[in-house]
């Protein structure tokens, strides 16, 4: 259906239901006559009947369709105004067991008020109409005729035009206190210092509290604090989960996002650039990073993980996150087969996943140890790190031009005819190599490992398997001449996979080889391997960095040769023994178990041949003769296998600049970003099978959507600018649902993450319709939607609870009383660090490592890939932000509780209470060194008890403690002094918990006294409430 | 009064007088679910209203859970007739249409590897199972032996994940999370659900285990399983701070309860009084848990049917006489991830280790359990994410560095108590054991089956998310019958 038939048919159904005057129900509309008793049915209808009877015509029983109005007319199912005619009654009412709908067999039962629900709707004429969240919002009147009270904003009218339909107060405006703390915890996520309780309370001005909101909407702390949601629902880590769980540097694109909102980036721009900034003209390095939100997923790199499969589940999650983010609906179900309930067709959802499907990536992450990227990725910095990069870079091109003058001089054309004289006679094919075994004569294991020498003249490793080892191994030597050095690994039984390494893989990573004779170092030219793994080659054994090395997994259980070859034939006298070290620096045990070494005098040890057959043709062919292809072939292979000295030297120069650049980069994070640059055809997947692929499909939206103007670009970035169109229903409902949702607790859609035809109604339809119109129309501002809501009546009430509504609306939808909640754990955190004065404010960068028990990646340790050992930090990281806490995928942090855990999107928050929470805020060390920081501050800034006593509270809570409560404070720091006292040694042992440091001058005893009751403070209820 | 109460009263006296008279606005009010947890205070985790569905026939359970797969070829899935093809390939036509993992979908030779170690009869029944496994043969009349599981997953997390949660994506609650949702809890001393890990010593199987596997998903989080760590502190945060004593802990709790209470009668907000029932518990927890982890209560003759490894703390036999001591205190979902299976390449020496790490320990905990009267209500389940190939990984004439690759399309696993027909088998494998010819049951017809086992019935026990009515067995998943008695 398309959009303008479908606002053609609201409209009439609109009409309709005016003409019935309905009255409404308490969560449908109250402010809209729309969607009365229609309203109320359609949900019923679709949880019970249009899995049969919906969209979907495979699974569609009866040719019945009940999703539409043709099809209740048909059949005579419904029979407006006539429920006794009607089959939908009969059968719902039906005590036949053949005829009962729903069947018994479905599991599913109406009650009997949904029937009664049901009965009456086609008594009343059963309209129907579109849904109402597919209809584009038209900004509606504000309710009249309530009486203007002063400090009402357009929000308030329609809050209490439901408010009187319902006979209900609105509650008096909350203390400003309690005020002031919810609106500093709602839009900078931190506590209201002492001073800023004092400034506002002395602030007697009418716009008092409309400056407190633009101080706070002005902080860089706003950023911090309204980024949380948003990472939610952009399944934002620090990790891809998964086996290996390697490391990633999105945190990038975090600072991206805390810094749009602190810059108040329209929503428009926020959303085109975060779906599409890769794709706009010119993009700029900060929008290819916003595009990473697309590339916040989960990635798979399991050994015999299929690419192909998990880039299909990586793009399924972008599907996935877009729609529940934007579009308020769960496409997911199109996946398999049409949306049960709404009107997506598999078709609409592969169209859609067209859009994300032109990412040159494999599905997998690449890289071993702590870091594991799945390219797109871009090298980010600040500006100097990107300026030396650049620098870099261009040294690396020069460095590259001078080897490609230095092969078109003059110089080395003669060179090569001189060469090419000069090989006239030389013999062809590879040359056997005949190598001489070392005997050991003394062997040394650094770190204590036992080297025995077996009668095949291999080496062994037993006994202790240190993480790191260098051999130092003297050796006979029988020769006289040295030109090669060989190197056998000997798979052995005795190793993990019967492997010749002791690695847990049966790996060995050799990280460096020196030889040296009667103490002269032989110098290694070039080094060979019949096996090297990827990233491990064999040249990295002699190279000037200690940490490259070269390994042979997963081939760990054959033999492999590696193969040394001198810079220059070496005498030596066979009585002097040669003494080779083997270095293994990669850790976790990655040394050899057995080897073998030997030498060789062959001119050509690595076994190349003095040239090949088929540059010996061209060479016997006249110069004159020679076809173009023959040139290109001969000239490449002299510069291959005889360059000039000047040709070494500029190559050799631009592999280390080349390196100098590589390793630079490697040091500055690699942000995964999307990129189009691979156009795939999509094609719809049975049963979203990626092997059963079936017809081709074009990228699109959703046909009952408004459609993408015609000029459109058929990328991403079409998508984007249509999601924030003006005629475009959802987005700006559900992000104005998702922004009242923060600051209410509940959206005015409770279901946050679907609109669709099984969500929750609306509490205020009208309300909603007005500020995503509002929102829309005022240019996107972010900030403006949050000032209004902050600024409202309804969100300044107070939150007590009332006994005249709280049996009638216990969630308090209907909005009588102030939002109040607990505070998400990132907050606590945050408010113990805050009050302490513990907190580190700086904003942005790289995730840090705050206390956590020293075991909590245990789990993982499992592997022995890379350490995971949790690398807590020291100093002030410690007292950093929640936001910046590295956020492990596969473990999340032991003291965020009821977190997301950022594996798929979330956009509603999960509250719950539960014991493991209060033994969190109780024990950990993060709380325990707050009260002791929080203790010795107002020790120091206090004389007396109860000033102390009341500035704690006063920091944690906002207010002064009255005085029944300093009554209970009092006694529990009589209680704990009179403890402590009895054994002082508790009292250092208390005082112990953290590194931040303490003042010795404090007395141990009363300083611990105070720290255990700040720690009971901080787990008051009032505490951890906004309220 | 609570105010919770009143709203219940409120819900409960309108659905008794509804009539011709109710206004339309009650009526949408009726039609909201109320899925609330039980009042505050209240001992352990409420069930669901309606739950359970039916009779149950057990009510708890214990995962014993063999993280990398267990060869079913090595183990439980008697193929006599391989014997004599050792080194033949395995038929093309056999081979055709089932997935492989990358690690063995190009190898280019597919020899049959014969179970490496012979079966033997045991019990009664004669079941016929690996000599490795002589404490679990001695148990065979109890259990019944799943021969024909069927997974689509040939990854170890997306495999472990479908089995715990119905999907391969993390994301989705656990197994253990539905059965908490759905039928509570008898215990608030203890979690309802209860995690723990063990490893094989050699640390050789690199199988991780991961939040989601015994996570809530979109349920709330207080169904998740709570991990029992086998280091360190048995719980996260478990311990008092160093120098805060016990009794000035009580004292500030008190403390603390009676400001929250000055601030619940100024506020009226219920979730204070949840808060404070809460804090509570975490007290009476501090005790309980290490008084559940202190085994030297239990006699000689109890330890030694664990076998040696219960004296060392986070071993597998450690964690199945704990499971029985949760199980015992009322916690009724036990879910024990071992890890050390994955034997692609050391099939010839870690089989027999970890026979021994886990055959003891998962016989005597069944064994404990009977003698103890708890097993005929318990549901005891052993196996793993999928099983092995038949044809080798690697190169089949070195012995010292080959295994099995990752096979789903048929393998082995087990069930004892709760209702599962003891001594019997369920299932046929085709002499190749590479595809079911007889009665196939998916994870997710197990899933149905051990949810039914516990008076649920799958297709029933939903949760609305995203618009979905979300269950433990996505779209599919029917009961099997045949397994249970």
């Amino acid at each position: 259906m398309s959009g303008l038939v479908v606002r053609k048919s609201f409209r009439c159904v609109l009409g309709l239901l005016i003409l019935f005057g309905w009255i409404n129900p308490v969560f449908a509309a109250a402010d809209s006559g729309a969607s009365a008793l229609a309203g109320a049915v359609r949900p019923i209808l679709s949880a019970n009947c249009f899995h049969c009877h919906g969209q979907d015509p495979v699974t569609r029983k009866a040719k019945l369709r009940l999703d539409t109005i043709e099809g209740q007319r048909a059949k005579a199912a419904v029979v407006p105004g006539q429920p006794e005619k009607s089959e939908l009654i009969r059968r719902i009412f039906s005590k036949d067991i053949d005829e009962q709908m729903p069947p018994p067999d479905s599991h599913r039962t109406l009650t009997l008020a949904q029937k009664e629900v049901i009965r009456r709707w086609v008594a009343s004429g059963a309209p129907w109409e579109s849904h109402w969240a597919f209809v584009p919002p038209v900004r509606p009147e504000l309710p009249k005729g309530l009486g203007q009270r002063s400090g009402g904003n357009p929000i308030d009218a329609f809050v209490r035009a439901r408010l009187a339909v319902e006979s209900l107060k609105p509650s008096p405006e909350a203390d400003r206190i309690t005020l002031l703390r919810r609106v500093t915890f709602d839009l900078i996520g931190l506590p209201p210092t002492p001073a800023e309780v004092e400034a506002f309370l002395s602030d007697k001005s009418s716009d008092a509290y409309e400056r407190l909101v633009d101080r706070l909407l002005a902080s860089p702390h706003y950023g911090e604090r309204m980024a949380l949601p948003w990472l939610d629902a952009a399944r934002y880590a620090d990790s891809n989960g998964f086996q290996q769980d390697g490391d990633t540097h999105q945190w990038v694109w975090r600072d991206w996002v805390v810094r749009a909102l602190n810059e108040n980036m329209p929503f428009d721009r926020f959303t085109i650039e975060q779906l599409a900034g890769d794709l706009l003209p010119e993009a700029t390095l900060s929008q290819k990073v916003a595009s990473g939100f697309n590339r916040c997923h989960l990635l798979n790199g399991e050994g015999g993980a299929i690419a192909e499969e998990q880039r299909n589940v990586v793009v399924f999650d972008r599907v996935d996150v877009t729609s529940t983010a934007w579009l308020g609906l769960t496409m997911a179900c199109a996946q398999c087969h049409d949306h049960k309930y709404d009107p997506i067709t598999q078709r609409d959802y592969y169209r859609m996943f067209a859009y994300f499907n032109n990412v040159p990536e494999t599905g997998v992450p690449s890289g071993g140890g702590q870091y594991r990227i799945a390219d797109p990725a871009v090298p980010h910095g600040t500006e100097a790190e990107l300026a030396e990069l650049q620098r870099l870079d261009d040294l690396v091109s020069a460095a590259r031009a001078a080897v490609e003058t230095i092969e078109r001089s003059a110089e080395t054309i003669a060179a090569q005819s001189q060469w090419e004289k000069s090989m006239a006679s030389a013999s062809v094919g590879t040359n056997k190599v005949e190598w001489q075994n070392l005997e050991a004569l003394e062997l040394k294991s650094m770190g204590g490992a036992t080297l025995d020498k077996l009668r095949d003249d291999s080496i062994l490793a037993t006994g202790k398997s240190p993480d790191r080892d260098t051999y130092t191994l003297v050796l006979t030597n029988r020769l006289s001449l040295l030109t090669g050095l060989r190197l056998q690994t000997i798979p052995d039984g005795r190793f993990p996979g019967g492997g010749a390494g002791r690695a847990d893989s049966g790996n060995a990573v050799l990280t460096d080889l020196t030889a040296s004779v009667a103490g002269n170092r032989i110098v290694f030219r070039h080094a060979t391997a019949d096996y090297t793994q990827a990233g491990f080659n064999a040249a990295n054994v002699i190279d000037a960095d200690k940490a490259s090395g070269w390994a042979f997994y997963p081939e760990t259980a054959k033999p492999h040769t590696l193969l040394l070859a001198t810079e220059s034939p070496v005498a030596i006298r066979p009585s002097d023994p040669l003494t080779v070290v083997l270095d293994f620096q990669f850790k976790q045990a990655h040394t050899l178990g057995r080897f073998r070494l030997s030498t060789t005098t062959n001119a050509n040890p690595t076994g190349r041949a003095q040239i090949s057959s088929n540059a010996l043709a061209i060479l016997k062919t006249p110069v004159e003769s020679r076809s173009t292809n023959d040139v290109t072939a001969m000239r490449d292979y002299f510069l291959t296998n005889s360059p000039p000295s000047a040709l070494v030297a500029a190559r050799e120069t631009a592999s280390v600049r080349k390196k100098e650049r590589d390793d630079y980069r490697a040091r500055l994070p690699r942000v995964m970003v999307m990129s189009d640059d691979k156009p795939r055809q999509t094609r719809i997947l049975e049963r979203g099978n990626y092997e059963h692929p079936r017809d081709s499909v074009t990228s699109g939206t959703p046909g009952f959507l408004p459609p993408l103007p015609p000029d459109a670009p058929t990328n991403r970035l079409g998508l984007a600018r249509w999601l924030v169109s003006a005629e475009h229903p959802l987005a700006a409902r559900v992000v104005v649902n998702r922004t009242w949702q923060t600051f209410f607790g509940l959206g005015l859609v409770k279901t946050s993450e679907n609109f669709g035809i099984q969500s929750d109604p609306p509490s205020h339809p009208d309300l909603l319709d007005w500020l995503a119109v509002e929102f829309r129309e005022s240019g996107w501002d972010m900030k403006r939607l949050h000032r209004l809501i902050v600024t409202s009546a309804t969100y300044r009430q107070s939150s007590r609870f009332r006994r005249d509504n709280v049996a009638r609306d216990p969630e308090n939808r209907l909005l009588a009383r102030g939002p109040r909640f607990r505070l998400p754990s990132m907050f606590l955190r945050d408010l113990a660090l805050a009050s302490s004065g513990l907190l580190d404010q700086r904003i942005g960068g790289k995730p840090v490592y705050p206390y956590q028990p020293k075991d909590i990646w245990d789990g993982l340790s499992i592997t022995k890939e890379r350490d995971f050992t949790y690398p807590q930090s020291k100093g002030p990281d410690l007292w950093r932000r929640s936001l910046y806490t590295f956020w492990r995928r596969t473990v999340a942090p032991g003291n965020m509780f009821d977190a997301s855990a950022r594996q798929v999107c979330k956009v509603r928050p999960d509250l719950t209470s539960t014991p493991m929470h209060a033994l969190t805020m109780l024990n950990d060390v993060t709380w325990v060194e707050a009260g002791r920081a929080l203790a010795e501050r107002v020790m120091k800034a206090q004389t007396g008890e109860e000033a102390r006593l009341s500035e704690a509270f006063l920091r944690v809570c906002a207010r002064s403690p009255s005085s029944e409560d300093m009554k209970i404070l009092r006694r529990s720091l009589a209680r704990a002094r009179t403890s402590f006292t009895a054994d002082p040694a508790t009292a250092s042992a208390y005082l112990k918990a953290g590194d931040s440091p303490r003042d010795a001058t404090l007395d141990p005893v009363e300083h611990a006294a105070y720290a255990s009751v700040c720690l009971a403070i901080y787990n008051l209820d009032e505490a951890m409430t906004k309220e | 009064m609570s105010i919770e109460r009143t709203r219940r009263q409120f819900f409960g006296h309108s659905a008794s007088t509804l009539g011709a008279g109710i206004g339309i606005a009650a009526l949408a009010g009726l039609l909201k679910q109320d899925l609330t947890a039980a009042a505050p205070g209240s001992r352990g985790l409420p069930a669901l209203p309606g739950l359970p569905h039916l009779p149950p026939k057990a009510r708890r359970m214990i995962v014993l859970w063999q993280g990398g797969a267990p060869s079913q070829v090595d183990l439980f899935d008697h193929k006599p007739g391989l014997a004599s093809r050792r080194l033949q390939e395995l038929p093309e036509s056999v081979r055709a249409g089932t997935r492989l993992s990358t690690m063995t979908a190009s190898q280019k030779k597919y020899p049959i590897l014969p179970a490496i170690r012979p079966f033997r009869a045991y019990g009664q029944c004669e079941r016929w199972l690996s000599e490795l496994l002589p404490h679990t043969g001695a148990i065979a009349d109890d259990i019944c032996l799943v021969k024909t599981m069927q997974t689509e997953a040939v990854n170890h997390a997306p495999g472990v994940t479908l089995f715990m949660t119905g999907s391969q994506i993390p994301g989705r609650p656990s197994l253990g999370a539905w059965a908490t949702y759905g039928l509570g809890s008898v215990t608030s001393e203890l979690p309802a659900f209860v995690v723990m890990t063990s490893a094989d010593r050699g640390k050789t199987c690199g199988q991780l285990f991961f939040d989601y596997y015994w996570g809530s998903g979109f349920l709330p989080s207080k169904y998740q399983g709570v991990r029992f760590r086998s280091e360190g502190e048995p719980v996260l945060y478990l311990k008092n701070p160093d120098g805060l004593s016990a009794k000035l802990r009580r004292g500030l709790l008190d403390d603390i309860a009676a400001l929250n209470k000055r601030h619940l009668n100024a506020f009226g907000d219920p979730e204070i009084d949840t808060r404070i029932a809460q804090y509570e518990m975490a007290y009476r927890m501090q005790t309980s848990v290490p008084d559940l982890l202190d085994i030297t209560s239990e006699p000689e003759s109890v330890l030694a049917m664990y076998g040696p490894d219960v004296q060392r703390r986070g071993s597998f036999a450690r964690n199945c006489l704990l499971a029985r001591r949760l199980i015992e205190r009322g916690v009724g979902f036990v879910q024990l991830m071992h890890s050390g299976w994955d034997q692609h390449g050391n099939l010839s020496t870690q089989l027999e280790v970890q026979c021994r790490d886990t055959d003891q320990p998962s016989a005597a905990l069944v064994r404990d359990l009977k003698q103890r009267g708890l097993l005929d209500d318990t549901i005891v389940l052993w196996g793993g994410e999928f099983g092995r190939t038949v044809f080798v990984q690697g190169d089949i004439n070195n012995k010292n560095a080959h295994g099995r690759d990752h096979f789903g399309a048929c393998y082995s696993m087990w069930l004892a108590g709760g209702g599962f027909k003891g001594g019997t088998s369920y299932g046929e494998t085709d002499e190749f054991c590479y595809k079911a010819v007889q009665d196939p049951v998916h994870v997710h017809d197990l899933q149905a089956t051990i949810l039914r086992q516990l008076g649920i019935e799958h297709e029933k026990l939903t949760f609305r998310y995203q618009g979905r009515d979300f269950r433990l067995t996505d779209v599919h998943g029917k009961f099997v019958n045949g397994m249970v008695s």
